[in-house]
Protein backbone atom coordinates (compact mmCIF):
# COMPACT_ATOMS: atom_id res chain seq x y z
CA UNK A 1 0.00 0.00 0.00
CA UNK A 2 2.79 2.43 0.90
CA UNK A 3 4.48 1.96 -2.46
CA UNK A 4 1.50 3.03 -4.50
CA UNK A 5 0.97 6.05 -2.23
CA UNK A 6 4.54 7.12 -3.03
CA UNK A 7 3.99 6.70 -6.77
CA UNK A 8 0.72 8.63 -6.71
CA UNK A 9 2.33 11.44 -4.70
CA UNK A 10 5.10 11.66 -7.27
CA UNK A 11 2.58 11.84 -10.13
CA UNK A 12 0.54 14.53 -8.37
CA UNK A 13 3.71 16.56 -7.73
CA UNK A 14 4.76 16.33 -11.38
CA UNK A 15 1.25 17.34 -12.55
CA UNK A 16 1.21 20.31 -10.17
CA UNK A 17 4.64 21.38 -11.43
CA UNK A 18 3.44 21.11 -15.02
CA UNK A 19 0.26 23.13 -14.35
CA UNK A 20 2.35 25.75 -12.53
CA UNK A 21 4.64 25.98 -15.52
CA UNK A 22 1.61 26.47 -17.77
CA UNK A 23 0.21 29.25 -15.64
CA UNK A 24 3.34 31.32 -14.99
CA UNK A 25 4.71 30.89 -18.54
CA UNK A 26 8.41 30.73 -17.56
CA UNK A 27 9.05 28.78 -20.75
CA UNK A 28 7.11 29.37 -24.00
CA UNK A 29 3.61 27.86 -23.95
CA UNK A 30 4.19 25.47 -26.86
CA UNK A 31 7.07 23.82 -24.95
CA UNK A 32 4.95 23.26 -21.86
CA UNK A 33 2.27 21.50 -23.88
CA UNK A 34 4.80 19.13 -25.39
CA UNK A 35 6.59 18.37 -22.11
CA UNK A 36 4.55 15.30 -20.94
CA UNK A 37 4.86 13.53 -24.30
CA UNK A 38 8.58 14.30 -24.31
CA UNK A 39 9.01 12.80 -20.85
CA UNK A 40 7.14 9.63 -21.78
CA UNK A 41 9.21 9.16 -24.92
CA UNK A 42 12.45 9.79 -23.04
CA UNK A 43 11.39 7.32 -20.32
CA UNK A 44 10.80 4.66 -22.98
CA UNK A 45 14.19 5.43 -24.51
CA UNK A 46 15.85 5.18 -21.10
CA UNK A 47 14.27 1.77 -20.49
CA UNK A 48 15.47 0.53 -23.87
CA UNK A 49 18.96 1.85 -23.15
CA UNK A 50 19.08 0.03 -19.79
CA UNK A 51 18.00 -3.22 -21.45
CA UNK A 52 20.67 -2.81 -24.13
CA UNK A 53 23.42 -2.01 -21.62
CA UNK A 54 22.38 -4.92 -19.41
CA UNK A 55 22.51 -7.26 -22.41
CA UNK A 56 25.98 -6.03 -23.30
CA UNK A 57 27.35 -6.51 -19.78
CA UNK A 58 25.75 -9.86 -19.02
CA UNK A 59 28.39 -12.19 -17.48
CA UNK A 60 28.56 -15.77 -18.76
CA UNK A 61 30.67 -17.38 -15.94
CA UNK A 62 32.50 -20.04 -17.99
CA UNK A 63 34.02 -21.66 -14.86
CA UNK A 64 30.59 -22.16 -13.30
CA UNK A 65 29.38 -23.68 -16.58
CA UNK A 66 32.27 -26.18 -16.50
CA UNK A 67 31.60 -27.09 -12.86
CA UNK A 68 27.93 -27.54 -13.66
CA UNK A 69 28.73 -29.94 -16.49
CA UNK A 70 30.94 -31.93 -14.12
CA UNK A 71 28.12 -32.11 -11.59
CA UNK A 72 25.72 -33.33 -14.29
CA UNK A 73 28.13 -36.06 -15.42
CA UNK A 74 28.65 -37.25 -11.84
CA UNK A 75 24.93 -37.35 -11.16
CA UNK A 76 24.26 -39.26 -14.39
CA UNK A 77 26.93 -41.84 -13.54
CA UNK A 78 25.61 -42.34 -10.03
CA UNK A 79 22.00 -42.71 -11.13
CA UNK A 80 22.96 -45.14 -13.90
CA UNK A 81 24.69 -47.32 -11.31
CA UNK A 82 21.51 -47.34 -9.25
CA UNK A 83 19.65 -48.50 -12.33
CA UNK A 84 17.56 -45.37 -13.05
CA UNK A 85 17.02 -44.41 -16.68
CA UNK A 86 18.79 -41.06 -17.25
CA UNK A 87 17.17 -40.26 -20.59
CA UNK A 88 19.13 -38.27 -23.20
CA UNK A 89 22.66 -39.56 -23.61
CA UNK B 1 26.78 -16.86 -28.14
CA UNK B 2 27.75 -13.94 -25.97
CA UNK B 3 28.85 -12.08 -29.10
CA UNK B 4 25.32 -12.24 -30.50
CA UNK B 5 23.98 -11.00 -27.15
CA UNK B 6 26.47 -8.15 -27.10
CA UNK B 7 25.60 -7.22 -30.70
CA UNK B 8 21.86 -7.13 -29.93
CA UNK B 9 22.48 -5.08 -26.81
CA UNK B 10 24.66 -2.64 -28.69
CA UNK B 11 22.05 -2.30 -31.45
CA UNK B 12 19.32 -1.61 -28.89
CA UNK B 13 21.42 1.07 -27.17
CA UNK B 14 22.24 2.75 -30.49
CA UNK B 15 18.58 2.76 -31.54
CA UNK B 16 17.42 4.20 -28.22
CA UNK B 17 20.11 6.92 -28.19
CA UNK B 18 19.38 7.95 -31.78
CA UNK B 19 15.62 8.11 -31.11
CA UNK B 20 16.30 10.22 -28.01
CA UNK B 21 18.60 12.70 -29.75
CA UNK B 22 16.31 12.98 -32.80
CA UNK B 23 13.27 13.62 -30.61
CA UNK B 24 15.12 16.13 -28.39
CA UNK B 25 16.33 17.99 -31.46
CA UNK B 26 12.83 17.95 -32.94
CA UNK B 27 10.95 19.21 -29.90
CA UNK B 28 13.43 21.48 -28.14
CA UNK B 29 16.10 22.80 -30.50
CA UNK B 30 14.29 23.17 -33.83
CA UNK B 31 11.88 25.97 -32.79
CA UNK B 32 14.90 28.18 -32.08
CA UNK B 33 16.37 27.64 -35.53
CA UNK B 34 15.50 30.07 -38.37
CA UNK B 35 12.73 29.02 -40.72
CA UNK B 36 14.92 28.78 -43.80
CA UNK B 37 17.81 26.77 -42.35
CA UNK B 38 18.59 23.61 -44.32
CA UNK B 39 18.18 21.37 -41.25
CA UNK B 40 14.39 21.72 -41.39
CA UNK B 41 14.43 19.45 -44.43
CA UNK B 42 15.37 16.45 -42.28
CA UNK B 43 12.57 16.85 -39.76
CA UNK B 44 8.85 16.35 -40.31
CA UNK B 45 6.36 19.10 -39.37
CA UNK B 46 6.00 19.51 -35.64
CA UNK B 47 2.48 18.07 -35.37
CA UNK B 48 4.00 14.66 -36.12
CA UNK B 49 6.15 14.99 -32.97
CA UNK B 50 2.98 14.36 -30.95
CA UNK B 51 1.14 12.15 -33.44
CA UNK B 52 3.80 9.48 -33.83
CA UNK B 53 4.37 8.72 -30.10
CA UNK B 54 0.61 8.78 -29.40
CA UNK B 55 -0.12 6.43 -32.31
CA UNK B 56 2.70 4.14 -31.21
CA UNK B 57 1.43 4.15 -27.63
CA UNK B 58 -2.15 3.37 -28.68
CA UNK B 59 -0.91 0.59 -30.98
CA UNK B 60 1.14 -0.89 -28.13
CA UNK B 61 -1.87 -0.77 -25.79
CA UNK B 62 -4.10 -2.46 -28.40
CA UNK B 63 -1.50 -5.15 -28.98
CA UNK B 64 -1.16 -5.83 -25.25
CA UNK B 65 -4.94 -6.06 -24.75
CA UNK B 66 -5.32 -8.35 -27.77
CA UNK B 67 -2.50 -10.59 -26.55
CA UNK B 68 -3.95 -10.86 -23.04
CA UNK B 69 -7.40 -11.58 -24.49
CA UNK B 70 -6.02 -14.31 -26.75
CA UNK B 71 -4.16 -15.97 -23.89
CA UNK B 72 -7.27 -15.87 -21.69
CA UNK B 73 -9.39 -17.40 -24.46
CA UNK B 74 -6.87 -20.17 -25.04
CA UNK B 75 -6.67 -21.06 -21.37
CA UNK B 76 -10.46 -21.10 -21.06
CA UNK B 77 -10.83 -23.42 -24.04
CA UNK B 78 -8.45 -25.97 -22.54
CA UNK B 79 -10.09 -26.04 -19.10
Amino acid sequence: MKHIVKIITLLVAITAFWIGLLETALVPRSYTWLLPVYFIVSLGCYGLLMVGVGLMRFPTCPQEAGLLQQDIAEAKKFLKQSGIDVGSE
Amino acid sequence: MELADRAVGFLLSVISLSIFTYYTFWVIILPFVDGDHFIHKYFLPREYAILIPVVAGVALLCFLCAFIGLVMLKSKKKA
